[in-house]
């Protein structure tokens, strides 16, 4: 590897640190104040529909941390198979579970086994299952061609590998298969102290 | 990210500004605002098959 290339590693496993850090910090203390609105709050900011936020665990609701809402125009329709990359505790997923129905198969990734396993809790208290993986949006762990439809909500903005993420998300979908993503996007290039800044950068 | 979405391959893509997204903090606000900073839906198909996108 070259200098350049092992800063860039070095980089990456402490942004990946920080942002196992920061997101299970807000599952596991989604009282605590963040730069960000998260939760119920931030949900409704979001026009989340209020039933589905009544329906979900209260802990699915309370450590959202989206940045909009990727269902708004994702189409759903049942017996897709969505994909949910960054799922994070799970509401998004649960919703999409909800309206692909039983015939429906919907699959989540994040960086972070236990938020995985505690988006499955999740999902099976609403009475839908989910699968989810731990792996990395640059890496995504399901099958070429596998997926219908592909949501997320503030996540692929975290990765110092965009273009590679993309090709990802393209390389899992269906031909005919679609995205619906809402996420930060920045217009000017941010300085090299906020890209050299994990904690900055996981924000 | 539209220019990565079109450059992978993926055709019909479209975003638009998420209107009521901003940070908790007023200082976080504030630098995001200097850097243009903002939250977007981005939809997009990739090509062949028979796509539900709707427009």
């Amino acid at each position: 590897m070259t200098d350049a290339a092992d800063a860039q590693a070095s980089l990456e496993a402490m942004l990946k640190d920080e942002i196992i850090r920061m997101y299970q910090e807000v599952a596991d203390q989604p009282q605590g104040e963040f730069h960000f609105f998260h939760g119920r709050e931030a949900a409704e900011l979001f026009d989340y529909v209020p039933e589905w936020l009544d329906r979900a665990p209260p802990a699915a609701v309370a450590s959202f941390a989206g940045v909009g809402n990727p269902h708004e125009r994702s189409n759903l329709r049942p017996g897709e198979t969505v994909l949910d990359l960054g799922s994070g505790a799970g509401l998004d997923a649960i919703i999409a579970s909800w309206v692909v129905g039983p015939t429906g198969r919907v699959i989540g990734v994040d960086l972070n086994p236990s938020m995985c396993l505690k988006a499955q809790a999740h999902a099976a208290a609403s009475g839908v299952s989910m699968d989810c993986h731990e792996g990395r949006m640059e890496d995504i762990p399901v099958a070429d061609a596998s997926v219908d439809v592909v949501i997320s909500n503030g996540v692929i903005n975290l990765s110092f590998r965009k273009r590679r993420v993309v090709e990802e998300v393209y390389r899992v979908l269906k031909p005919g298969g679609r995205i619906s993503i809402t996420d930060i996007v920045s217009a000017k290039q941010l300085s090299q102290s906020i890209v050299n800044d994990p904690k900055l950068w996981a924000s | 990210m539209f220019r990565l979405l079109e450059e992978s391959g993926f055709t019909r893509v479209r975003s638009a500004v998420v209107p009521r997204f901003r940070f908790r903090k007023s200082s976080t606000q504030n630098a995001a605002e200097a850097y243009g900073v903002k939250a977007v839906m981005m939809m997009a198909v990739k090509p062949g098959g028979d796509s539900g996108a709707a427009a």
